[in-house]
């Protein structure tokens, strides 16, 4: 029928501008950064860290009780700390978006779930996949509409 | 049925061949192999703590750990440190040329407890006494290391090696030389060169500057870089990385018990709750600030290697004396006093 | 009716159909089983050095959500090695009747001829998970112990009781094995009500009654299917056949779940939440909290996991669909509204756990080559394997792989659930729970 041709073309066309139109650029000027991040078992601390895009971020990593790595996804940055050696890891974020950082130092059963969340900008993926989920729903509820 | 029979031995043939595919495996370890595990002092530490070598005779060991980082190293030689990572093993074999007991211990901090993680190797030998190492210097001092320190008139501003050259006093030999400073506090000094001719046109603050740039000498450039990465990698984590006593593991270590729990940083206080001590049962306290110039200034050298070598004192610190060679606690003295004096 | 019989092609009907392709491939898995468990009990106790830990949580985990249910329903339980020993005791042989079959042989008690114990499995196994997937001894204790319970139910009971009714895998498994692309079913109705012997139910020299306890005659539903082929070999009339058939195509209006199903699909859909905040989330006190057994905080994760799985989730769809009811002014029962629903659901059930699979299994499919040359964890290198860093996928590709599929989901099952309402005002409150839920996972996984 050519209304649920044209009802399906709209919302793929809709989901496709919520998914694929580019954010818009950050009109922040890049600052320094400093953040003291405290890893003990099995958690950093703070936990979330938001920078804009383009901030020269430092990270003083600070393990509380055993050796502890960090590394973030993505932008493949990564250093190791012992208790009692703060170590330091200096990077531009460059790449917009929500990143996890790990511990990259096995550090106990628990380990390969120790992870913290770097925010370089607002979260699009996040606010794109509501808008999805929206479109979803709504697409749903149109199509009952014969 | 002949189907069957045939199916018969391919399953068994797999189930068996799984099965004994580790049995097998364990056989074919060499048995002069020493397979040691660490684990932290909590969950048992090293799996064997006694071993047994004779002089020339290689041991080999296997290292690996069953739950954090560790390292492996031999007190008291220039022996490179071994890192252990969970799950890897890194072999070693060690060779001795003269019996005795030796200590291996851990070299990464793995939890509070970590300095517990030793381990001694009895090297026998051809027959003989072995050397008796001689009386560290408290001990030949007669200096006792629990006495609570004197009270004195300690300066208004931290003593200034800088400060002190630009004087421009040259200070005598005698109390320039390490041999005069390992065996006295700064204080001792300050009262011998305020009784100096020198010393009757100084300040008092002008004084102490003085006796900074003389306890400057009591190592040299180089030994002072040994002596901080030591420092960083034996001592920060309680001590603190500025010496404040505020290292990391001094969470766990307040001494009127309001700590945050000793396994776990990130529980709320709440739910944590568990005493201030290091779960061996022994009570434990924070350190003391080695920047508090105005308590340190009256402790002698020799009672700093003395603590060093010692430990205890009821407080958790840890005895290096089997750990540190004497150089290397001179070494730890100098990092000491470059807290609590500036350049 | 718009299905494609693979079995019409002769290579497949023999490849499905002869016993020894089966039986090899179940020897394999069983011998894998073996392996995990022996590596469980006495490997390295470090997880990731541990075959134990990354097969069974990693890859055949990752294997299950990714593909063994979203392409083909119960596929996995045709070479799941858990039921195989005591279903060749059960039958005394290995490759077809003829033997002697040792056992009991009762039946399954009325009363638990559903799936609520698996439901009960499945939360008994979530309270200690963070044990279980980060503590080698622990899986492999649990692994025997399923392996045994397997075992003794095939000697008490008939057929596959311990996959139908004990399996927590097989719980989730059969339901979402009704959105699946595959099924099994007669060909002719005319052909079975003429055939009175009912060997596909009975059994014959050919080949065993339906391990499953179906009738495979007038069999509807996949969730208790699975795909053993055993009825084909049966069928003496060749009236048994496996189809493709379009996604989904077995939620119907005239089939809603039955109230043991909707909670599981419900418990399914709150575990998500929690396993995800719990292993992907930030909050580490949480991590330790689910972590160190018997103590306090624990005890506070468990009732947590349990309120939120069995009555928050629960409450909030059981909610939604009872506002349904009364703005439509519906006459059907909340129970029979509540499985109309929870049927139309399951895509968005299934996408969640295929999201939350992706989230961790991406990070740590490096982790299989080497622990393949060395599963002990003991230093071998048997395949030269034991030090490869080999990440097959790239990690960006994770979190946008993730919200694809939860939209994806959600797409289906709003569309899925508008089919089956009679009323739009009824759906809308399912819909927005639906959203919510979507949300809140979107939420912990890529927020």
């Amino acid at each position: 029928m050519q209304s649920t041709k044209l009802s399906l073309l709209l919302f793929s066309l809709i989901a496709a501008v919520i998914a694929f139109a580019p954010a818009p650029v950050s009109l922040v000027r890049p600052a320094e950064r400093y953040f003291r991040i405290e890893a003990s078992t099995f958690a950093f601390s703070p936990q979330t860290i938001q920078v804009n895009p383009g901030d020269h971020v430092t990270i003083d990593l600070v393990a509380q009780d055993y050796v502890h790595g960090l590394r973030i996804d993505e932008y493949e940055v990564e250093v190791t700390a012992d208790p009692g050696q703060t170590a330091r890891l200096s990077f531009t974020a460059g790449r917009p978006g929500a990143f996890h950082f790990r511990c990259t130092v096995a550090c106990g059963a628990m380990h390969p779930f120790m992870v913290g969340k770097l925010k370089v900008g607002p979260n699009w993926l996040f606010w794109r996949g509501l808008g999805l989920g929206l479109v979803a729903i709504l697409s749903g509820l149109w199509w009952a509409r014969k | 049925m002949r189907k069957e029979l045939i199916a018969a031995i391919l399953l068994i043939g797999l189930v068996l061949g799984v099965a004994l595919a580790p049995v097998i495996g364990r056989r074919l370890v060499r048995t002069d192999v020493i397979e040691i595990h660490a684990r932290t002092p909590e969950n048992g530490g090293w799996s064997t703590m006694n071993l047994e070598a004779k002089v020339g005779e290689p041991l080999h060991l296997r290292l690996t750990s069953d739950d954090v980082v560790h390292g492996f190293a031999l007190g008291q030689t220039n022996e490179p440190m071994l890192e252990i990572l969970p799950g890897e093993f890194v072999e070693t074999s060690l060779t001795f040329d003269r019996p005795g007991t030796y200590t291996f211990y851990c070299t990464r901090w793995c939890g509070v407890n970590h300095w517990r993680m030793r381990g001694t190797i009895q090297v026998s030998g051809p027959e003989g006494t072995p050397e008796k190492s001689a009386a560290p210097l408290y001990v030949r001092l007669g200096l006792d290391l629990d006495v609570a320190h004197p009270e004195f008139e300690a300066p208004g501003l931290r003593p200034s090696v800088s400060r002190g050259r630009a004087l421009g006093i040259e200070i005598p030999e005698q109390f320039a030389a390490p041999a005069y400073l390992r065996e006295h506090s700064p204080l001792d000094l300050f009262g011998e060169l305020k009784g100096l001719p020198l010393g009757e046109q100084l300040t008092d603050q002008q004084v102490w500057d003085l006796v900074a740039l003389a306890w400057a000498a009591t190592v040299t450039p180089q030994e002072l870089a040994d002596g901080r990465e030591l420092y960083a990698e034996n001592c920060a984590a309680c001590h603190g990385e500025s010496g404040k006593g505020d290292g990391v593991m001094a969470d766990n270590l307040a001494p009127d018990g309001s700590d945050s729990g000793m396994d776990d940083h990130s529980l709320p206080t709440a739910l944590a709750g568990s005493p201030p001590d290091d779960s061996f049962g022994h009570s434990i306290t924070a350190p003391s600030d080695f920047t508090d110039y105005q308590m340190m200034l009256a402790h002698n050298s020799a009672a700093l290697q003395g603590k060093i070598l010692r430990g205890g004192m009821g407080t958790g610190m840890p005895y290096w004396g089997s750990i540190f060679t004497e150089e290397q606690t001179w070494e730890l003295v100098g990092v000491l006093w470059g807290f609590v004096m500036e350049e | 009716m718009n299905r494609l019989a693979l079995t019409s092609t002769p290579w497949i009907k023999n490849l499905l159909t002869s016993r020894w392709p089966q039986f090899i491939v179940r020897t394999i898995t069983l011998a894998g089983f073996l392996l995990t468990i022996l590596a469980g009990l006495f490997g390295s106790r470090v997880g990731s050095h541990n075959f134990a830990i990354i097969f069974v949580w990693i890859a055949w985990w990752s294997l299950l959500k990714l593909v063994f249910i979203p392409a083909g329903g119960r596929s996995w339980c045709s070479i799941c090695p858990i039921p195989m020993p005591g279903e060749w005791l059960q039958n005394g042989g290995l490759l077809g009747p003829g033997g002697r079959p040792l056992g009991l042989g009762k039946r399954w008690p009325r009363k638990l001829n559903n799936t609520w114990l698996q439901s009960a499995v499945f939360l008994g196994m979530g309270i200690f998970s963070a044990v279980i997937l980060t503590q080698p001894r622990i899986s492999g204790w649990a692994l025997l112990g399923l392996f045994i319970a397997a075992i003794t139910l095939s000697l008490v009971f008939e057929r596959r009781s311990f996959c139908r009714y004990l399996c927590p895998i097989g719980g989730f498994t059969g339901l979402y094995a009704q959105l699946s692309p595959v099924e099994i079913r007669a060909v002719d109705p005319v052909v079975c009500a003429g055939h009175t012997e009912k060997t596909c139910y009975t059994g014959s020299a050919q080949g065993y009654g339906c391990p499953w306890g179906n009738f495979p005659a007038a069999l509807s539903q996949d969730s208790n299917c699975g795909l053993c082929m055993e009825c084909l070999r049966t069928c003496p009339h060749d009236n048994l056949a496996f189809n493709l058939r379009p996604y989904g195509s077995e939620i119907s209006a005239k089939t809603p779940l039955k109230l043991d199903e909707t909670f599981l699909a419900l418990v399914m859909l709150g575990s998500a939440l929690v396993y995800t905040a719990v292993y992907m989330g930030s909050w580490g006190w949480l991590k330790n909290a689910a972590y160190h057994v018997g103590t306090l905080p624990w005890l506070a994760y468990a009732l947590a996991f349990l309120a939120i799985t069995l009555v928050v989730v629960p409450g909030l769809f059981f909610g939604a669909v009872w506002l349904g009811k009364k703005m439509s002014a519906a006459r059907e029962p909340l129970k029979k509204l509540a499985g109309l629903y929870g049927s139309g659901l399951l895509p968005l059930g299934m996408a969640t756990w295929v999201a939350f699979t992706v989230s961790f299994a991406f990070a740590k499919i490096s982790y299989i080559l080497p622990v393949l040359s060395d599963p002990f964890g003991w230093g071998w290198d048997l395949f030269g394997t034991a030090s490869t860093n080999l990440s097959l996928v790239d990690l960006w590709l994770s979190p946008i792989a993730q919200v694809g599929v939860l939209a994806g989901g959600l797409l289906w099952s709003s569309r899925l659930v508008m089919r089956l309402a009679r009323d739009r005002r009824q759906a809308l409150p399912v819909l927005a729970f639906a959203l919510a839920h979507a949300a809140g996972m979107m939420w912990l996984l890529v927020g």
